[in-house]
């Protein structure tokens, strides 16, 4: 273990040995003793050690070590956090940790790098920058984050430079939902798992994948004995384990199970008649579409037995409204994602579970529960992060008619075009590359043709905790403080009602590190941009998100979250309108005769104001498409198995494993094998073999579980880092997206993680 | 489902290792030389200097304290905190085995330091080197009148020492191949066959004694006799925990056929410890050869036979828990 | 009034998410590679009949616990309230008691060499009434803490609702812990 022996001497670094240079210059270890500056009281905040941020509270101890637990000012919280949570001390004060700014030295991925000043660093990338703008245009550098306030303010700082290419982690993981909910609802909606009673799960792994308030939801729920989950999954995985039912389905065959359920409620006439002919359009075109699509002829793309379907669709009509058909997180299954996603809300829609206390419901927003009680309940937020129009077409052509992602947004792009656009110089050259909390090279399709890519990019910029393996091909690494360190604005928790959340810093930033947001705005203001910005500190980015207001800003850097006593609200609910109007006296002429509020449902940000079963918009620029219905599904191209991927608790994609209390829990990811695939194959538990497809042949070792389907192979995705400077995690497991192909999935630019793959012998 | 809850090397460490089973020989070896040298000197007739029970009586007091001695030494040496080790003097437990272990050999381990000063009384009054101890010497000597009753109560102190190492290791309900009540009489057994062993040979390579045939043919009688007790007994405790429940049977069907340590077990216990010795006894008396170089290996051979049963056992009960 | 803490710990609703290890970690300064507390999971069954058993590996608290009788220095002591701790100046670490506890709850901290073990965070929380680590970090509320003398408490009355199963009972330790277990799945 070179790593930390003992949390009283948890900084005295190991320099006993003599080899020179253990850690890198530019890594925490290599300063030696450090105490922690912080209070020995808590404070809350928001974690980050993935994207569910949830609330939590962290106290330093002795200045020595963090205690982490979940904010129980939100009740939805309590004291709960998951081990990543937990872990962020461990991250926090990790010898491998970046401290200094690096520029590099030798060629690009060398590993040699020279430490810098901050002024020196951010000087040379303002140079550099300006300099590409110059010569190739502002659109010829490109941009990425993922979502979150980073990305906020990095989306500005793009447009406010000049660059359309903006890239959210979107098109790797939610984008097919996102794009399904624009189309159907006009926004997305959230699930009220506490009052459902019947759930039908699509994989969405709560239980690996965690987001507490959301998996402590769901595990009360699981363990209700009078209420029904049945998960469809390839994998026994953690939530399968916990489902009254589980069904083994075919990886990347979805869409044929909801068709069929759509079907049989159309033909037996078992959907919320009512709702569907009120707060719908196009429901004619569905009826078409699941005209064919049996309970029978699902089995041969499934492999669920028709009786199963017919019994499941009689058992969730009865649960309804009360019922979710859950869309999941991350949906990167089949190449029909968009169609499969499409279907889940047609489910809902028909189901008639909208606005229903158990079913699905549109955020409560500050803005929209002002305006539905008709003063000013709850206070609104300034957006500080500026968005000048930038009149240039993307590299992916996102957004632009005619072209194949005219539907993907132009603010989130879809990555897996970048490496063919860098190397073939289509529309036009790209230069330079700016990311932060972002590592493409582990977390996205064919991360060796993006490396390719990048070795022909003039500029790269990396703001990261430490040196991974995008980091190791940048000219300029900067060290992100991590969310321990950092203070932030204002961000958004509502779901059923409006609340707010601010990360505040818990210990003073070990060394040079900054958070993204200073290191941006100080660029920006470097490179002439400032102006843009009503802000300049983060004191006053939160003063003006807040508009000032002192009251909500003190409850914020208390508390770590603000909520306003506003009542939930569905609004199809007439218990719970009365009760919204008993607190809003106004907000009654909203009210029609049922007690609902019904116009809420008539003006959505849809073309039509309602819910769109129909997009004729979408029909016509991709026909087959306008509804949902039977396209291609098939991942295995041909291959005898699939590989597909998924999370850990312990883990968060890419992030988490060079994390000495997490690396310590699970430090590999031998790939799952079905007993009978293995034999077939001669392989043991714990043997070496070949994954193999067209794109490349990967090292992987197995794990030998009855839990899996025999054509199916399953790994935990984010291992296989090559960074020399991840010393845990380096060399460790196989990368996944190695041997995923840049294929994305239609209109919708979703990347594919299920892939048809060969196992060969080692 | 994969292990993601890290390491579970701490539950199959094995916490008493070669230094505990040296020292459960040691303490066996001590007591049961020093039992079966206060036997000899009870049930002889002989006053002869040079017979082989003097021989023996002597080989007990001068094996015994030495024996102990290294045996509490590596005990102390091998705790995990040894300077922490005199709170087993200050503090104890009446429940706990290895606190009234404690005290048993702290009224052992002086009585039978006493018993070797009075059996070596002359050699110790002639010897210069030993001359500063006249004080001490007189006052042992004052404590002759007393020997018959020191004798008596070393016998009862040694045979807490011989049955105590047993108790220890029966005492753990938690552990299938030591919690049998069978295993307190295997080792006292083992420790006397040790005892008449040692005794043997070092009264024979050190009190230079000369040996006729028929006592050479007792001995090799009295070995048989010890072997063929503890046979039974082994068998017995493996049946005994082949009908006990919980994991019991199955630690033991595991204990016996897996792994290096059923090879040792039926290679060494077995065979070198018992199989062996017992061969060369048959041999020597079918053909009626008696040499003194059988005895003396067979003497070897039973002792390093008790010793690997003891490994055997302080191992395979700590590897296969069923 | 003396306390009668038992812990409840439910597997219906506990997910392997190892939230409770690395709180405890935190907590009471585990050395590395060590646990106190570890949760096992292991599928069980033929495809696709399948189930996934939970199993929280730690000190069980007994009232009659082995560990204890067989200390030779009492540094392995029960205090007034039942729980059992370890008294780090006298342990001499001769690791009888890791022998002689059928949980295989302790371990010897290489660092400090003295035996280890959960002690439900008595110093740091249980004695100030607050609750252990585990318990109160867990996501999905599968841990249950109290005094089962206060009938008011949570772990009271999920004691009156729920199955409860005291672990190697049998061997007579009677346990503080109890598992309620898994309703769902294959179970062999």
């Amino acid at each position: 273990m070179e790593y930390i022996q003992t949390r009283r001497n948890f900084l005295k670094v190991a320099t006993t040995s003599a080899t020179a240079s253990v850690f890198l210059p530019g890594s925490l270890g290599a300063l030696g003793d450090i105490a922690l500056k912080g209070e020995d009281k808590f404070v809350r905040s928001i974690c980050e050690m993935c994207s569910s941020r949830c609330p939590m509270e962290a106290r330093v101890i002795n200045g020595k070590t963090v205690l982490l637990q979940g904010n129980s000012f939100s009740s939805d919280m309590g004291t709960s956090l998951c081990a990543k949570g937990v872990a962020g001390a461990s991250q926090l004060y990790d010898p491998q940790r970046l401290v200094t700014p690096l520029i590099r030295m030798g060629k690009r991925g060398e590993n040699k790098w020279k430490e810098a000043s901050w002024d020196e660093a951010l000087s040379l990338i303002s140079t550099k920058l300006s300099a590409l703008k110059e010569r190739y245009g502002a659109r010829s550098v490109i941009f990425s984050s993922k979502t979150g306030e980073q990305y906020d303010l990095l989306r500005s700082f793009a447009s406010a430079f000049g660059s359309p290419n903006i890239f959210s982690h979107w098109s790797s993981c939610p984008i097919a939902i996102e794009s399904a909910f624009k189309h159907t609802f006009g926004e997305k909606l959230h699930r009220d798992f506490e009052e459902a009673t019947f759930i039908l799960n699509f994989g969405h792994n709560l239980f690996e994948g965690l987001d507490i308030p959301l998996t402590k939801a769901m595990a009360h729920f699981s363990a209700n004995p009078s209420k029904k989950l049945v998960v469809l999954d390839p994998r026994f995985s953690i939530i399968a384990s916990k489902a009254n039912e589980w069904y083994p389905i075919k990886p990347g065959s979805d869409l044929a199970f909801i068709l069929s359920l759509l079907h049989v409620w159309i033909r037996d006439g078992k959907y919320d008649k009512k709702f569907v002919e009120n707060y719908t359009i196009g429901f004619d075109h569905l009826v078409k579409s699941v005209k064919e699509t049996t309970p029978q002829w699902q089995q041969t793309f499934t492999g669920i037995d028709a009786k199963v379907v017919e019994r499941l669709a009689s058992e969730i009509y009865t649960a309804a409204p009360k019922c979710i058909i859950d869309w999941g997180h991350k949906a990167t299954t089949t190449k029909a994602e968009y169609q499969r996603t499409r279907a889940i809300l047609m489910a809902n829609i028909l189901m008639g579970n909208v606005e229903k206390e158990g079913g699905i419901y549109f955020t409560k927003s500050a803005e929209r529960v002002n305006a539905l009680a008709k003063e000013e309940v709850v206070p609104e937020l300034n957006n500080p992060y500026p968005r000048p129009q930038v009149n240039e077409p993307r590299i992916d052509g996102a957004g632009e008619m005619g072209a194949a992602y005219r539907f993907v947004s132009k603010q989130h792009g879809v990555l897996t075009t970048i490496p063919e656009a860098i190397l073939s110089q289509t529309p036009y050259e790209i230069k330079g590359w700016f990311l932060t909390r972002h590592n493409p090279l582990i977390t996205v399709a064919n991360p060796q043709k993006m490396k390719e890519a990048m070795e022909h990019l003039d500029f790269i910029v990396v703001n990261d905790i430490y040196l991974s393996d995008t980091a190791m091909m940048a000219d300029v690494v900067l060290p992100e403080a991590t969310y321990l360190e950092r203070n932030e604005g204002i961000s958004t928790l509502t779901c059923k009602a409006p609340s707010y959340a601010m990360r505040n810093r818990i210990v003073e930033p070990l060394h040079h590190n900054r958070s993204a947001i200073e290191i941006i705005r100080e660029l920006a203001e470097r490179m002439g941009l400032g102006s843009h910005y009503a802000w300049k500190t983060i004191s006053e980015l939160r003063a003006y998100q807040a508009k000032g207001n002192a009251e909500l800003l003190q409850t914020l850097l208390l508390r770590g979250i603000a909520s306003f006593d506003v009542p939930p609200l569905f609004v199809r609910e007439p218990s719970s309108v009365e009760r919204f109007c008993d607190h809003y006296a106004q907000s009654k002429t909203w009210v029609d005769k049922e007690g609902c509020m019904s116009h809420f449902l008539e003006h959505l940000k849809t073309p039509s104001g309602k819910i769109e079963m129909y997009c004729a918009e979408i029909e016509q620029a991709f026909s087959g498409y306008g509804v949902t219905g039977i396209v291609e599904m098939d991942v295995t191209q041909g291959f005898p198995y699939i590989l597909t991927s998924g999370k850990s608790a312990v883990h968060t994609n890419g992030h988490t494993q060079n994390v000495p209390y997490l690396h310590m829990l699970l430090s590999s990811n031998p790939i799952w094998m079905h007993p009978s695939t293995a034999k077939a194959h001669g392989l043991k538990m714990g043997d070496t073999f070949y994954v193999q497809n067209s794109i490349a042949k990967e090292k992987a070792t197995v794990f030998i579980t009855e839990g899996i389907r025999p054509d199916t192979l399953f790994a935990y995705m984010g291992f296989g880092h090559d960074a020399p400077e991840m010393k845990r995690t380096h060399g460790e497991g196989i990368s996944s997206s190695k041997l995923l192909s840049l294929e994305s999935a239609t209109l919708c630019g979703a990347m594919i993680t299920n892939v048809g793959v060969n196992i060969l012998r080692a | 489902m994969s292990p993601m809850w890290g390491s579970v090397a701490q539950y199959s460490t094995i916490h008493w290792s070669w230094a505990i089973a040296i020292y459960l020989f040691l303490a066996g070896l001590s007591s049961g030389s020093i039992i079966v040298a206060l036997l000899v000197k009870w049930n002889r007739h002989e006053r002869s200097n040079s017979s082989i029970w003097d021989a023996m009586i002597k080989a007990g007091a001068v094996v015994a304290p030495i024996a102990i001695f290294f045996g509490l030494l590596i005990l102390v040496v091998d705790l995990g905190r040894p300077l922490s080790f005199y709170w087993l003097l200050i503090r104890y437990n009446s429940t706990s085995v290895m606190s009234l272990g404690v005290l048993f050999l702290l009224i052992y381990t002086p009585i039978v330091v006493v018993f070797m000063l009075l059996v070596f009384e002359r050699s110790v009054m002639k010897n210069s080197f030993l001359a500063p101890l006249e004080g001490f010497i007189t006052m042992v000597k004052s404590f002759h009148s007393y020997a018959k009753m020191i004798e008596y109560f070393l016998f009862a102190a040694a045979l807490c020492v011989g049955s105590y190492t047993g108790f220890l290791l029966s005492a753990l309900y938690a552990i299938p191949l030591w919690n049998s009540p069978l295993l307190p009489i295997l080792f006292l057994t083992s420790s006397l066959s040790s005892g008449v062993a040692v005794n043997i040979l070092i009264g024979l390579l050190f009190f230079k004694s000369t040996i006729n045939t028929e006592s050479i043919k007792y001995l090799l009688v009295l070995d048989t006799r010890v072997i063929l007790t503890e046979l039974p007994l082994l068998g017995l405790f493996f049946i005994g925990l082949f009908y006990a429940g919980g994991d019991a049977p199955n630690a033991a069907k595991m204990a016996l056929t897996e792994g290096f340590w059923a090879g040792i077990f039926w290679l060494g216990v077995i065979g070198v410890g018992l199989g062996l010795p017992l061969i060369t006894v048959i041999v020597a008396l079918r053909s009626h050869v008696y040499r003194v170089g059988y005895v003396v290996i067979n003497s070897m051979v039973v002792i390093l036979g008790v010793l690997m049963l003891r490994y055997y056992i302080i191992y395979a009960g700590q590897i296969y828990l069923g | 009034m003396e306390k009668q803490y038992r812990l409840l710990y439910d597997e219906n609703l506990c997910i392997g998410c190892q939230a409770c290890s690395v709180a405890c970690r935190v907590e009471n300064d585990v050395p590395d590679d060590f646990y106190r507390v570890q949760v096992h999971m292991q599928t069980l069954g033929t495809f696709p009949n399948l189930g996934m058993k939970y199993e929280r590996l730690s000190c069980v608290m007994c009232e009659n616990p082995p560990c204890v009788s067989v200390c030779p220095t009492k540094a392995s002591f029960q205090s007034k309230d039942g729980l059992v701790h370890i008294d780090e100046r006298s342990c001499i670490s001769c690791q009888y008691c890791i022998l002689a506890c059928p949980y295989h709850a302790r371990f010897v901290n290489p660092l400090k060499n003295v035996v280890e073990k959960c002690n439900f965070c008595y110093e740091t929380r249980v004695s100030k009434e607050l609750l252990p680590a585990c318990v109160s970090i867990c996501p999905t509320n599968a841990l249950t803490f109290g005094d089962m003398r206060q009938s008011s408490s949570l772990v009271h009355q999920k004691s009156q609702k729920e199955v409860l199963v005291f672990p190697k009972a049998h061997l007579g330790t009677k346990p503080k812990v109890a598992f309620i277990p898994n309703r769902k799945g294959a179970k062999s």
